[in-house]
Parts: structure tokens; C-alpha cells; sequence
């Protein structure tokens, strides 16, 4: 495996976290090797030592001096700018040294970690230099292209010297236990897919919050904002597999297919049913935190959305009408992804109002993070005398079920690469659908000027994203 | 008055943290729970009702430890104490979390509970919703219980009211009366109110509603008992009735003697309640009081 952008965040503290533990369980080949190149001047050595620390503290697992030598053992640098010729020969040379040593018989996973910028000419490079001997993977990570016409572009030169099959962009939440349980859940069980439509569900909301601010990522942020960062990928992703048909099985092919169909089914939202949002100065977790225009590297005048909220519609036969709820922010009150499926309420109640004032519709709530784990919302009669009902949560912990320390998203995902499976990755023409409904979204930005910062740090977001929902007499899930 | 189901915790786990973070909580309660459910084979499935809030000054810390001690098997919930400590010469937060839990006779399973306490030392007092708010059940309903008089215009209460659903206050506990009822009544449209004092009278309301319609003509109230609660039955009387009624007080620590214009109401035929129990029945109550509200308003 060869990642680029060795010497950035994301190796330190996913990628080779992840590779330890996959090393641990004795997952990955014996003849694996990794190759980290980055311009960072950086010897053989060093990059060991700096990835051990980073294993040490990032893994989730202990750690295990006879693991990480094992998987040392296999590891170099390589302090290159790619785009000059010199640092491709050196990465040719020492995949050819790691062919002859290891045995890695010229098969090849590419991890893209680098800034959208670097990856056309790493793109070419690899796939003018690419050998006849094994198989080439690449993964490239988000963002994967900035609007629809330079995601189009990537994926056509990507075309030009990869096939499909050998693509992987990655979205990690995809490789989040709880985003696959979504899929177990609706089509392991019995008892939800007949009522998982229109006729029983009065709608979805679906959010994934953030209580960190833009931190070193201002430079990034800045020109991506929540629209890119999150909702284009992740939020999209999570709509796709709450909506989506059962699939015939679950290979590749087949799981994508449906995820498509939902994404090309989304109605375009228009402008009032969409709110964006930038934090201004609040408080998160008993401290004072400044407003993102105050934050490093970000314009005093930033127009750049940190808070989305929208209602979409799922143009089909099963979802016809069924408001989609979705909301993305940073420095809201707490971190918390969840998917809430709110059913309609019981039609008539035969209980005076009164000893009903604790009962909420049911909802079926998948939390993805921080607690992965699934709650069903209950109507419950309160003991004693009378009949008082109230809301009561039926919880299932993943932790506290299988008692056994969940997977890293970003181990799943390097596994599944290695073994060839592009289920839980993007396929370049779900990446098409959500890129034209963000190009429509921001589109119709260009027309106004924010007036920016609009809700507080630690705050749910702006009023104008409560009244989005209050208008359909609804409202955000409780926290 | 509901009867708990065991008289002990069978498992305990606690955990404390000097300088810590939210986060840190989340990763340690989860262990925690971990950790039972290790030791009892269950329970897989937990059941929660709510989170229950509560603001204890120092002074009121040993009475709201007590008062939770028999609340957390009828009332399986995660409970928040805040222990505001502004003036302790350093800004962080020290945690103390525990996790008890109660076995069902008869059954494998526990009925377990969660408490946070959680010390805001210095600046960390200033903004005590931020805290709480990673830290609520998620989709459940969040009580308030607020321990002495609220500084009903300071931050830190307003904070906390908007993420509660319901406040529980106990106007025995207050001095400022019967000014601070009015200070009350600006937040009974942002959320439904509970005043254990409230509760602690309603044998004695039973009692002067028995005397209808006689009691219509009453003139003059005389009741031997808290401040509070004197004010909060005349009060009542006079907005059920709609006109003014002369209260005379006379200062005892429990209601001993309500007599109307002279005559002594009857006794209410009840146990007096621990504490416990007056707030046990109020975190089963949801919707606004009219009622209660009503009797507040006309207190100013």
C-alpha cells in the first residue's frame, strides 16, 4: 500500500491506526507493505517512529511491540513532490525493492490522501506507470471533485486509465457498524420493511452534528463549507441507504444500484427549503470558543456556510410526500449522527389527553455516533394506578450486545479494498447525482448575501432552520 | 405512593475525574455500563425514562444525594447533579460518575441508573447548558430540578430551563416570597412548572374542597405551616374563587392547622411523603399545571 499525504492527520490518526489493528488480527497478508510518501523531509526511521506514537495513541487496541514490528518491518518513506520525475522513480524503484523482498508481486493499493489539487497528477502518474504484474486498487479520499463539472472531470481521468472495479472512493461513514446495521436492520428483519414507507412513517430527519469548530482545516473549510464537507457525501449517503429498495444481494454492483436510485429520485430542494448558517462566538462544553470568522485562516468576511439544513423529497412510489428532514453543523451543542424514523402517531388514542401528555410518536432512532447503537421510542403505561402513559426508550448498545470492541470504520474499508470489495464505497455515478444536487443548492446562493454569523456557537443552528420544520407543524428531534 | 423493588443497589460502579472533559465522561459511562453488564449477564437491553437535572449548590448537596438515594429504582433515568462552585480559584470540571443498579426479582435482568456529578468549577459555572447538553438521553425528556431559589435573571438558570422540559422547584426553599412567585410566572410559557411545595398541600386542598359550597363565602384563612406553602393555598382560593382572601400565617416547619374563617379544615388523612416520593410523583408529570399556575399569578 502506498498512501500519499503520509506525513498529514488522517494517516496518524485513521489509516495507520487502522492498519495496526487489521495487522493484530492477523487480517492483512504477511507479504504487506506500506509505503508512505509525502514532501515532508522525512527518513525511513523517523516515519516508523512517528507512526508508532501515532498507533500508540490513536489504535483502539493495545499495543503490541511483536505486531507493530512485524508490520514496521514492511514500512518506508519516500520524501517526494510526485509531480516531479524523481519521486516517481523512487516510489518505482522501492515497489519494485518490496516486489523482490516481500513478495508483493506487483499488486498495488494507492491510498489518495492528499488535497484535491495534487490528485490529477498522482492520478496520471500511476496510471501511465501502472505494471501488467497483479492488480491496482486506488482509494481516494473526499473531497472528490468541488462541484459537478470537476467531479466529472476526475472521474473521467480516472477512466482513462482504471476501470470501475478498481476505483474505491471512500466514504468513511460507510464503513461505520452502524450505517451497515441500517441495511441488517431494514432487510434482516421481518417486522420493519412492510411499514418502512409513506404509510407508516410521517418522516426522517437525519442529522449529523459537530461540536468542534473548523480547527487546522480553515484553509480546506473555507472553500468547501458544510455543503461539501458533509452533506454532498456523508448526509447524501445516509439518505440513500434509508431510502433505498431492497437490493437482490449484496454484492457491489447490486447495494450501489439502489443507492443510485434514490439519489437520482431526490427532489431539488428549493431556496426555502434550505438554510444555511455560520457559528458565531457561544460556548461548547462550559468554554468560550470564538465565532468562525474569528477562527485562523478564515476570512473576516466569510460567507462560508457552516450549518445546512434542508427538506427533501424522495421522488418514488415508496416515499412519495415523506419530508426528509436533514441538518449538518458545526459547533452545535453536542457530536451526534442519527438517522430518526418517526412513525406516524397511534390514529386515536383511547386515553384522556391528560395521562397522555408523556407520549411522544414512536421513533426509531439509529445513532451512529457516539453511541452506535439502535432505540426504539415506546408508549409505556406508568405503574400504579390509573392509566398514565409515557414515552419510554428501548436501547440496544452495540457495546453492550456483542461485547466486542467495534471495528474502525477505516479498517473495514482498507480490508474491504484489499479484498477487492467496492460495496461500501462510491461509485463514480452516485458521486454525479450528489454533486447536481449541490451544484442546485449552491446555485441559488450565488443570488443573496448571507447575513453571517446567524446562530451561536452551542446552539442547535438558526431560527430559520426551526421554522423550516415548524412550518410542516414538525419538529427537530429532542437531544 | 410507589414502592421501589429492591432495597439495595446489587452492583455499583463508580468512576472519578479531576480537569476532565465531556467527552471523557461519554467514553467513561459507557465503560461503565460495559462493566455492569459484564458482572450481571445483562441487562443488553437498558431502559431510560429521562434525564433528570438537577443544580445543588454546595449547601444542598447531602439533602439532593439523599433525596436521589430513593428515586433511582423508580425513575431508571440518567441523572445530572451540577455542583456550581464559581468562586473556587481554578476553571475545570471534576466528575464523579456511578452507575447503580437493582435487580428484578424474579429475573436475570437489572434496572440501572446513572449519575453524574459533575463539579463546574470557576469559569466553568458561567455556562452550564453547554455541558449538560452532550450529556441529556437523547429523545427523552429532561427534568430540572432546581435546589434553593433560582437567580431567576442569571444566565446559568435560563440556560438550563431551555433545555429542560420540565422545571422542579420546591418554593419551601425560597425567602425572597412571595416576590419570587412573580419572577416565576415569566417562565411558564418556556417551560411546565413543578413546585413540590405545591404538592406537599394537596391532602389540605382536598380538605377545603370538601367544604364547598360553603367555602365560598370564606373571608379569612389562617394557616399554621411554611410560608410557601400558606401562600400557595391561599393563593389557590383565591384564583379558584376569583377574589381577595385574608391569609394569616403563622410560621411552622411542616402544615399543622388550616382553619377557615376560624374553623379548623380537617386534617388530611395521609402519611407525610419523603422527600423522595413528592419528587418521585413530580417526574411523572408532563404537561403544564393550569391549576398551579393559576394560584402562582395571583401570589404577587
Amino acid at each position: 500500500m502506498v498512501i500519499f499525504g503520509a506525513s498529514g492527520d488522517l494517516t496518524q490518526r485513521k489509516l495507520m491506526p487502522a492498519l495496526y489493528s487489521l495487522a493484530l488480527r492477523r487480517l492483512l497478508p504477511e507479504e504487506f507493505g506500506l509505503v508512505g510518501v509525502a514532501r515532508t523531509e522525512e527518513t525511513d526511521d523517523g516515519f516508523r517512529a512517528r507512526m508508532e506514537a501515532a498507533v500508540r495513541e490513536h489504535a483502539r487496541d493495545e499495543f503490541r511491540q511483536e505486531t507493530w514490528e512485524g508490520l514496521a518491518e514492511g514500512m518506508s518513506y519516500i520524501a517526494a513532490d510526485f509531480s516531479d520525475e524523481e519521486g516517481q522513480n523512487a516510489l518505482a524503484e522501492r515497489l519494485t525493492k518490496l516486489d523482490e523482498e516481500r513478495g508483493t508481486a506487483g499488486n498495488r493499493v494507492y491510498y489518495l490522501a492528499v488535497p484535491p489539487s495534487a490528485m490529477s497528477t498522482i492520478i496520471r502518474e500511476l496510471g501511465e506507470r501502472r505494471q501488467a504484474q497483479g492488480w491496482t486498487r486506488l482509494i481516494i479520499e473526499k473531497p472528490f471533485g468541488h462541484d459537478l463539472a470537476s467531479a466529472r472531470a476526475l472521474n473521467t481521468q480516472l477512466a482513462q486509465h482504471f476501470g470501475e472495479p478498481e476505483i474505491f472512493r471512500i466514504d468513511h461513514y460507510l464503513g461505520k457498524e452502524t450505517v451497515q446495521n441500517m441495511l441488517a436492520l431494514r432487510f434482516a428483519n421481518g417486522i420493519f420493511e412492510p411499514i418502512w414507507n409513506r404509510q407508516f412513517i410521517d418522516h426522517v430527519e437525519i442529522t449529523v452534528a459537530e461540536s468542534i469548530g473548523v480547527g487546522a482545516r480553515a484553509g480546506f473549510y473555507e472553500q468547501a463549507g458544510a455543503v461539501r464537507d458533509i452533506f454532498q457525501n456523508h448526509l447524501l449517503q445516509l439518505v440513500a441507504l434509508t431510502a433505498m429498495e431492497p437490493p437482490i444481494d449484496f454484492t457491489a454492483d447490486s447495494v450501489r444500484n439502489e443507492k443510485v436510485k434514490v439519489l437520482r429520485s431526490l427532489h431539488t430542494p428549493g431556496p426555502k427549503s434550505v438554510v444555511r448558517g455560520q457559528y458565531g462566538h457561544g460556548w461548547i462544553e462550559g468554554e468560550e470558543v470564538p465565532g468562525y470568522r474569528d477562527e485562523p485562516d478564515v476570512s473576516p468576511d466569510s460567507t462560508t456556510d457552516t450549518y445546512l439544513a434542508a427538506k427533501l423529497y424522495v421522488d418514488n412510489w415508496r416515499w412519495a410526500d415523506t419530508p426528509f428532514y436533514v441538518r449538518t453543523g458545526k459547533r452545535l451543542p453536542r457530536r451526534d449522527t442519527t438517522i430518526s424514523i418517526q412513525f406516524q402517531r397511534a390514529p386515536h388514542p383511547p386515553f384522556e389527553e391528560m395521562s397522555s401528555d408523556g407520549l411522544r410518536p414512536n421513533v426509531l432512532n439509529v445513532h451512529i455516533q457516539p453511541d452506535e447503537g439502535v432505540s426504539l421510542a415506546i408508549g409505556a403505561k406508568v405503574p400504579g394506578q390509573g392509566m398514565s402513559i409515557r414515552s419510554v426508550n428501548m436501547d440496544f448498545l452495540y457495546g453492550g450486545a456483542f461485547r466486542t470492541g467495534l471495528p474502525e470504520a477505516y479498517e473495514r474499508l482498507i480490508l474491504d479494498c484489499l479484498l477487492g470489495d467496492a460495496t461500501l464505497f462510491t461509485r463514480a455515478d452516485e458521486v454525479d447525482e450528489q454533486w447536481q444536487l449541490v451544484d442546485a443548492i449552491v446555485a441559488a446562493w450565488q443570488r443573496d448575501r448571507p447575513s453571517f454569523p446567524n446562530y451561536a456557537a452551542g446552539t442547535w443552528g438558526p431560527s430559520s432552520a426551526d421554522e423550516l420544520i415548524e412550518r410542516d407543524t414538525r419538529e427537530w428531534r429532542h437531544h | 405512593m410507589e414502592a421501589p423493588l429492591t432495597s439495595a443497589a446489587s452492583t455499583v460502579e463508580e468512576w472519578t475525574g479531576h480537569g476532565v472533559d465531556v467527552g471523557s465522561i461519554e467514553r467513561r459511562l459507557v465503560a461503565l455500563r460495559e462493566s455492569v453488564e459484564a458482572e450481571t449477564e445483562g441487562p443488553d437491553l437498558r431502559t431510560s425514562v429521562m434525564t433528570h437535572m438537577a443544580w445543588v449548590p454546595p449547601d444542598w448537596l447531602q439533602a439532593a444525594t439523599e433525596t436521589l438515594a430513593g428515586l433511582a429504582e423508580r425513575h431508571p433515568s440518567r441523572t445530572i447533579l451540577l455542583v456550581p462552585e464559581p468562586d473556587a480559584g481554578d476553571d475545570r470540571l471534576d466528575a464523579e460518575l456511578s452507575m447503580r443498579c437493582f435487580p428484578l426479582p424474579g429475573q436475570g435482568h437489572h434496572v440501572c441508573s446513572e449519575v453524574i456529578e459533575l463539579h463546574l468549577r470557576g469559569k466553568r459555572a458561567v455556562a452550564p447548558g453547554s455541558i449538560v447538553e452532550p450529556l441529556l438521553v437523547a429523545d427523552l425528556p429532561v427534568f430540572l430540578r432546581w435546589r434553593g431559589e433560582p437567580p431567576f435573571a442569571a444566565p446559568p438558570f435560563a440556560q438550563l430551563v431551555d433545555v429542560a422540559g420540565r422545571l422542579v422547584v420546591d418554593s419551601g426553599e425560597w425567602s425572597d416570597l412571595p416576590a419570587a412567585y412573580g419572577e416565576l410566572t415569566a417562565f411558564f410559557d418556556r417551560v411546565a412548572v413543578s413546585d413540590i411545595a405545591w404538592s406537599r398541600g394537596l391532602g389540605w386542598r382536598r380538605s377545603l374542597a370538601a367544604l364547598w359550597p360553603a367555602i365560598k363565602a370564606v373571608e379569612e384563612l389562617r394557616v399554621a405551616g411554611p410560608l410557601a406553602d400558606a401562600l400557595l393555598l391561599a393563593c389557590w382560593l383565591r384564583s379558584r374563587l376569583g377574589r381577595q382572601i385574608e391569609l394569616v400565617h403563622e410560621d411552622c416547619e411542616e402544615l399543622e392547622l388550616v382553619a377557615v374563617d376560624g374553623e379548623p379544615a380537617r386534617v388530611p388523612n395521609e402519611e407525610p411523603r419523603k422527600a423522595s416520593d413528592l419528587l418521585s410523583e413530580e417526574l411523572d408529570n408532563f404537561g403544564r399545571d393550569p391549576v398551579y399556575e393559576a394560584a402562582v399569578s395571583v401570589a404577587r
